[in-house]
């Protein structure tokens, strides 16, 4: 099975169980979680089914295309099902089936691993999903978004696709598998692993991204009409109507934090006070996104919520 | 034979911490209620299995019948209750009302301390199945987790979502539900080998029904059966297996039927440390290592416990794929670190925060090596050894390795300083600095290893009090408890002795231009208290905490070898026959010399017979037992003691009056009392020993 094979057997397979198939966020993001697709959606009872590839990029990991494992931008297949439904697993095992991997004949087990994002201010508890000793999947009930309390509580399942592909096609080097018929991994990707590594370690400009952090951070408060004040307790204030914000592009802006955060700390260039200061900065942030996203869903009525209604 | 009953509760793969705790809770909880419910006797035997995907508990024992119920609860006094006229107060009304009872109900009843308001609770007993029916929901509710979650609705939190319920007394369903799953007899096998649901007709067949569904539900069964496959396992691949307790409970914990898969992996990658090769298999991926003989060189192949092994060849042939990949990288740590030496990391250290406000990890590493020294040249080590042992005893923590498997800090720094040529000495010391890490490791049997272990605990102990980092309560961040434990043990039972007063002053002094600490005085006493505190905690058991306080109150605050001499010295005292006698004389001589002025004894105001007998013999053995006292030999100081002055001290006290009115003659007896007193407490605090004979003294006051 090539690459694209995976993908695509894993839109119809989702497709077929009343997912949304959308398409991966256009700015860069750390993982799947970070697209709205999934961070948004997670807040608020609207009920929402939703898969899609997600190109994730985790400056750190960067080898410049030398490790066999290890990159700094590879795909995760993102699977939100809210509420998350009682026969989740069943349906995540039959996503192996679909991919020709029979659960009988192989040890797979869900192994403990809670999953934080600290950035996000959202966490979730779950599993790993090991087959025959390779992590293939995440598997999270998330229980807070933008510090916001799920409910109703999204299941999210993340496929690492190279190492699926790379135990499918049963190759050790992730540049050496196929992506279609005649391409490999390499021909697409090794030159941008060496690029984006030297980038990331050794030539972004640090004060840039420092400059472009505070920018986007600005942006946020002003899209936001967020107030330099707090209320009691900590209670973000904001200048303006939850229908006069706007929340996506201050969303975008949140990510665009994050990502030039990312890149500061794989350039070394944050020391570990600061580091915290920054995550700090994004929650906060994020945290502002998150409750103006549902104040905005709360003032449209949860248009969802009917859909669903008339769906059934 | 009364019914079995049994609980099961069916989850999503619990985490092995969750399924322990869980039970634990599960039992506690049961027995509760039960006892609340009237159903609890000392014949009910509670006993709780369960799997990554089930918590069960199983009773036996229970009655058919909740015994009827006849109770008589006392209320408020009659007085309280009542006006004289008969009329109720509040206080009869509230009574009533909690107990669903009429005021005439309530009853007058008579105890000696006076009249109350009692009432008689009269109440059949139910079936146990309808009882039970009411306290499982209860039951499900208290179970606890170390983290809940919430799942599909978020209506219910419990460590995974539930997917059935089994609850049956015998062969009755005992009908409730809970997380909107009804009870039921429906149970389900392994997830993968026997998949589908079915029914168990009775409670009692509940271990052999899943057994026969591959699922091994008592624990130590199946961690039975999982040792004893690892075992042969081991054996047919010509070695003998790697114990470790924990990742054995882990492993039982992530199956409910146990299997043990070989796998191997390319013998090159024998050349990385031993410590890596398991750190790899152990930490990542949860395997057990094999070695050829016990102790002997590690194999290159692994055991692997696994929930399903229908194809063996395919399981293995993942697993040694991922473990290839991660001993590949380690092989890459290991290489990528050996392109520089050690000492090359040190300047990385210089960006390391230790602690905010006690700086960087370099300046930690020149504050260790000024202690090093200044404790080597106390302890006769070779201080140039001790110094570089400190200078590149945190040089590790740079590397590639140690980022990735920081439990192997030390242990790789030792492994590259032998590969640089570094005197095995001094690469002993940089792994066992970090010695001893808890209660049950060894303390560093190398004099260098122990001056850097010390010198390392104390600048960490001395900087954290000097910046008032004390540990409270169970709060204790940095580990300051365990690192003033490792620094008394390595002097008790290591190959130096510390002088704890120069150590804490040598270090405080070794943060000027560092740190802004607080004054020297003020942390060395702090940590002589904190010292004190800890060491009374670790001796105590041995040794008996007065004995120790004793000691401690004789003690000046500098040798801790000094300090174990006096409790061995007083321990051996206290075993033999004469101490009792000895220590209830030395406490009155104390005692009664507590206020009282010292000075020269006028040996012609003695009085003949016992008092003179008292004074002739300690001025003969006064300077010999002050001798041994001074040059720490407390056993014989204490020998001498007690043969000389034992006898005579006891007939003084039985013949002498001290307190008589003749004020020079009654001076002059409590500055002999008092010379003796002093001349014993230089070795230990008698007055604080425990004895049992406690003769009072009739001339001074309680």
């Amino acid at each position: 099975m090539t690459f694209q094979e995976l993908i695509l057997a894993l839109e119809r397979f989702w497709a077929e169980r009343g997912c949304l198939i959308v398409q991966p966020y256009n700015s860069e993001v750390g993982a799947g979680t970070f697209n709205p697709h999934t961070f948004l959606r997670a807040i608020g009872p609207e009920p929402w089914n939703v898969a899609y590839v997600e190109p994730s990029r985790r400056p750190t990991d960067g080898r410049y295309g030398e490790n066999p494992n290890r990159l700094q931008q590879f795909h995760q297949y993102q699977v939100i099902l809210k509420p998350s439904p009682l026969d989740i697993q069943e349906l995540y095992l039959e996503s192996l089936r679909a991919l020709g991997t029979d659960p009988q004949r192989h040890d797979i087990r869900f192994i403990e691993d809670d999953w934080e994002s600290p950035t996000l201010g959202a966490w979730g508890l779950g599993w790993q999903v090991w087959l025959d000793g390779l992590e293939i999947s995440q598997f999270t009930y998330f229980q807070q978004c933008g510090g916001i309390d799920c409910k109703p509580i999204s299941g999210e399942l993340t496929y690492g696709l190279e190492r699926i592909a790379m135990y499918l096609q049963d190759v050790d080097d992730v540049y050496e598998l196929q992506w279609a018929p005649g391409i490999r991994y390499g021909d697409l990707y090794k030159r941008a692993e060496w690029e984006w590594s030297t980038y990331n370690f050794e030539q972004a400009d640090t004060e840039l991204q420092k400059d472009l952090f505070a920018e986007y951070e600005k942006q946020v408060a002003l899209l936001l009409g967020l107030s330099e004040k707090k209320g009691k307790g900590g209670v973000l204030l904001f200048d303006r109507e939850p229908l006069e914000r706007l929340a996506l592009p201050a969303y975008d802006a949140v990510i665009k934090c994050s990502h030039y955060f990312n890149v500061l700390d794989a350039r070394g260039a944050i020391s570990v006070t600061e580091r915290q200061r920054y995550i700090g900065r994004v929650r906060i942030l994020a945290r502002a996104v998150a409750e103006s996203w549902y104040a905005q869903r709360e003032a449209l009525g949860f248009p969802l919520l009917e859909t669903a209604v008339a769906a059934q | 034979m009364s019914s079995e009953f049994l609980l099961e509760i069916g989850t999503e793969e619990l985490p092995a911490s969750f399924v322990t705790h869980a039970l634990h809770s599960m039992k506690t909880s049961a027995i509760e209620l039960l006892d609340q419910a009237r159903l609890g006797s000392d014949a009910l035997e509670v006993a709780t299995l369960g799997t990554p995907r089930r918590l069960a508990l199983r009773i036996r024992g229970l009655a058919d019948r909740q015994p009827d119920r006849d109770e008589t609860i006392l209320g408020p006094p009659w007085g309280a209750a009542f006006d004289v006229d008969g009329s109720a107060k509040k206080a009869a009304t509230g009574f009533a009302k909690k107990h669903g009872l009429r005021i005439e109900d309530l009853r007058k009843q008579t105890t000696d301390k006076g009249d109350y308001v009692s009432v008689r609770l009269l109440e059949p007993g139910e079936a146990t199945s309808k009882v039970l029916a009411e306290i499982l929901p209860r039951l499900c509710q208290q179970i606890s987790f170390p983290k809940s979650m919430r799942w599909g609705p978020g209506e219910v939190a419990f460590g995974r979502p539930i997917h059935w319920i089994v609850s049956l007394f015998g062969s009755e369903i005992v009908e409730f539900d809970f997380a909107n799953v009804q009870a039921g007899r429906a149970t389900r096998g392994h997830r993968f080998l026997a998949p589908e649901s079915f029914n168990l007709d009775e409670a009692s067949q509940y271990v052999k029904a899943l057994e026969r569904a591959h699922v091994i539900v008592d624990l130590e069964d199946r961690k039975a059966r999982m040792m004893d496959g690892l075992l042969a396992a081991a054996k047919s691949l010509g070695g003998v297996l790697e114990p470790d307790a924990f990742l054995a409970d882990e492993c039982v914990s992530l199956v409910e039927e146990p299997f043990t898969v070989p796998g191997g992996f390319d013998e090159s990658f024998l050349e990385l440390p031993d410590a890596v090769v398991i750190s790899v298999m152990r930490d990542h991926q949860r395997y057990f290592a094999v070695r050829a003989s016990e102790g002997g060189a590690l194999l290159p192949a692994y055991l692997n416990v696994v929930n399903t092994a229908e194809d063996p060849a395919t399981i293995a042939k993942g697993n040694d794929r991922v473990l290839r990949a991660r001993l590949a990288d380690g092989r890459f740590f290991v290489e990528e670190d050996r392109k520089a030496p050690l000492a090359g990391r040190l300047t990385k250290l210089e960006s390391v925060v230790f602690q905010s406000k006690l700086g960087t990890m370099g300046a930690k590493v020149r504050r260790l090596q000024a202690n090093a020294r200044a404790l080597a040249s106390a302890s006769g080590a070779n201080a140039d050894a001790c110094e570089e042992a400190a200078r590149l005893c945190k040089a590790d923590l740079e590397t590639l390795i140690v980022y990735e498997f920081p439990e192997l800090q030390g242990e790789m720094g030792r492994w590259y300083a032998l590969r640089e040529g570094i005197d095995p000495t001094i690469a002993d010391a940089i792994r066992d600095h970090y010695r001893p890490q808890g209660a049950d490791d060894v303390v560093p049997d190398q004099t260098v290893g122990a001056v850097v272990a010390v010198a390392d605990r104390i600048d960490t102990l001395v900087g954290c009090f000097g910046i008032g980092l004390v540990p409270s309560g169970s709060a204790d961040p940095f580990a300051l408890r365990r690192a003033a434990l490792g620094i008394i043990r390595i002097a008790l039972e290591g190959p130096i002795d510390v002088d704890l007063r120069a150590l804490i002053a040598q270090a405080h002094g070794a943060y000027a231009g560092d740190a802004e600490l607080g004054s020297a005085d003020d942390v060395g006493s702090a940590l002589d208290g904190f010292f004190r505190g800890r060491i009374r905690g670790m001796l105590k058991d041995p040794f008996g905490g007065d004995v120790v306080d004793a000691c401690l109150g004789a003690w000046d605050g500098t040798s801790l070898r000094d300090l174990r001499s006096r409790i061995e010295a007083v321990s051996e005292l206290r075993a033999a026959p004469e101490f009792e006698a000895l220590a209830v004389a030395f406490k009155r001589a104390f005692n009664i010399t507590k206020e009282s002025e010292r000075g020269p004894i006028d040996s012609s105001l003695l009085e003949a017979g016992a008092e003179a007998a008292l004074a002739e013999r300690f001025t003969t053995v006064r300077d010999k037992i002050r001798e041994a006292t001074g040059e720490r030999r407390y056993a014989e100081a204490l020998k001498l003691v007690a043969q000389e002055l034992g006898a005579p001290i006891d007939r003084f006290f039985d013949e002498v009056f001290v307190m008589v009115d003749d004020p020079r003659v009654r001076d002059n007896r409590l500055r002999l009392l008092g010379e003796i007193a002093d001349t014993v407490s230089d070795i230990a605090h008698f007055h604080q020993l425990g004895t049992k004979l406690q003769r009072r003294d009739p001339s001074v006051p309680a």
